[in-house]
């Protein structure tokens, strides 16, 4: 059974935890330097997720308007896992996990600043019953 | 310098070819010549000339090229990581390959990174400036050499193959035991190894894992350093584990994902031996160039002689498709994962063939003067000839990338 019951959970959980990351002041500053449009296509349950670094609201749920510089393609289970540290991200690359186009050398230099979401995103899976 | 085929450069990654070349010529090309004259290995290194060489290359932050700056590292993208690499190769293959294999440990760690590993790897790497954090890659045992350097071939997971360095789980430490052999770049002087081992021997070499071993455990000896044909500035040696003992978060990788990691390993190591090779063909090229144009033979100087002036393009056409080759491999594999590994043995293969070939071609060129020590043309040859086999050899690596085609 699916991690994530609906697509709008997903939303709620993977959108709460990323507008958080990213109203950081230090990570928000980084996100924003490396410049970069991510989208992840999410498939079970399907969906999709973009980060826009240099716009005001900085993270949308859904179709959106704008061009990707790079897109990541995983499932929704294989989000949790990341978020939950049970799947790093070069190998589940490497092993093609997780999909992407694009740069991912600058996906990969962001990994650092993701520690706070790590540390956050057990407690926001738990307040919406996923673990 | 030459002429860069990129018009699309901009000023500072011309800045960083300039200021690199600078560093190459002005420090590591008379390092390495006064290091080569060393008969005796161990004498090399105790050698004052290698600890400060390395150390100001550790300052200008040379060891962290393949860091993101978000760790500390120098945070260049592939194209500059080239650049520097190419550079830095024509003053210094030996150099060159030692600060490359410095920074395994810390930059698998980056790539996976746990506490542990950020406090006392990652972060103490890219802040030394002093060379006291030397890493190595430590792969290849006296029974397998570049049989461990083919992922994703049938022999790779013939149980009846696989490694004699073994690692054990033993609650929450790994103990390791075996040996690495004298081909370890960096191996008698690394303060840190990144070690390719054996975990489930059940698999064949897949069955392997990846660490990190702190070379001053108790059970670590280190072997006599290796007295080779060129390359002579860059320390290989072989690595003892008897019983080692390493925290659990010290093993990155386990048999579920080695021959993954492998391959990546090998895409980014090879992608850096043609960039690497590209700088030490144009090294030979260059000075070839310099003396068919002042020495005179038959009344006038070799380069309006046909037959020289025919094998001086050659070279040329070698050097310029090595670059080319080489970078936009470089620029693929270290953007996308994974990686095309069969592109990066292209490059390592072509351009260490061309290296070689130019090299010789050089050699030839100036005549009697060019089997003499007094000229530079001499070393890079002898450099140039190791590279044929580093980091597996080319006739196995080429049936390795074979097996992608």
């Amino acid at each position: 059974m699916a991690i994530f019951s609906s697509t709008e959970e997903m939303y709620e959980v993977l959108g709460t935890l990323w507008r958080d990351l990213l109203s950081q002041e230090e990570t928000g500053k980084k996100f924003q330097e490396a410049g970069i449009v991510i989208r992840f296509s999410v498939h079970s349950p399907d969906g999709e997720l973009w980060l826009f670094p240099d716009r005001e609201e900085k993270v949308v749920c859904g179709k959106a308007d704008g061009k990707p510089d790079v897109e990541m393609f995983l499932s929704g289970d294989d989000c949790h896992k990341f978020w939950m540290q049970e799947l790093k991200l070069p190998i589940a690359l490497a092993t093609r996990k997780i999909k992407a186009k694009g740069p991912i050398n600058k996906i990969l230099k962001l990994l650092p600043m993701l520690k706070p979401a790590y540390e956050k995103y057990p407690e926001i899976a738990k307040k919406h019953g996923i673990i | 310098m030459y002429l860069d085929l990129n018009t699309d450069l901009t000023k500072e990654q011309i800045m960083i070819k300039e200021e690199t070349h600078k560093f190459a010529k002005e420090v590591l090309r008379p390092a390495s010549i006064e290091l080569d004259k060393i008969c005796d290995p161990e004498e090399m290194i105790k050698s004052p000339i290698l600890w400060d060489t390395l150390k100001q290359a550790y300052e200008l932050g040379y060891h962290t090229v393949l860091i993101p700056d978000t760790w500390g590292g120098l945070g260049v993208g592939p194209l500059e990581a080239h650049i520097i690499f190419e550079e830095l190769a024509w003053g210094s293959v030996d150099f060159t390959v030692s600060l490359a294999v410095t920074c395994f440990p810390a930059f698998f760690a980056s790539l996976l990174p746990n506490d542990r590993l950020i406090e006392e790897i990652i972060i103490p790497f890219c802040e030394d400036k002093k060379a006291s954090f030397i890493g190595c890659w430590a792969i290849t045992e006296p029974d397998h050499g570049s049989d461990q350097a083919c992922p994703f071939t049938p022999v790779f997971h013939d149980p009846n193959i696989s490694g004699s360095c073994r690692a054990v789980l033993d609650g929450d430490e790994w103990v390791i035991s075996g040996q690495k052999s004298a081909w370890v770049s960096n191996g008698t002087i690394a303060t840190h190894a990144l070690v390719y081992l054996t975990v489930d021997p059940s698999q064949g070499m897949a069955g392997g894992g990846i660490c990190i071993v702190p070379l001053d455990l108790p059970g670590v000896k280190k072997g006599a350093p290796l007295n080779k044909l060129g390359q002579r500035a860059l320390n290989q040696g072989e690595i003892f584990f008897d019983n080692v003992r390493i925290p659990k978060e010290y093993m990155l990788v386990g048999p579920d994902s080695y021959e993954t990691l492998l391959d990546m390993t090998l895409a980014t190591a090879n992608a850096a031996m043609g960039a690497f090779f590209t700088g030490v063909a144009r090294a030979a090229y260059e000075e070839a160039l310099n003396y068919a144009k002042q020495r005179v033979q038959g009344g006038k100087v070799l380069f309006e002689h046909q037959l020289i002036k025919h094998k001086l393009f050659n070279m040329f056409m070698k050097v310029e498709a090595a670059r080319q080759l080489s970078r936009s491999v470089m620029i693929y594999n270290y953007t996308n994962t994974p990686p095309k590994i069969e592109y990066s043995i292209a490059s390592k293969v072509f351009c260490t063939n061309a290296a070689f070939e130019v090299a010789s071609d050089a050699v030839q060129i100036y005549g009697g003067y060019g089997v003499s020590k007094e000229y530079v043309v001499e070393k890079i040859f002898r450099d140039a000839r190791a590279a044929l086999i580093e980091d597996g050899t080319n006739e196995v690596l080429m049936v390795t990338g074979a097996h992608h085609l």
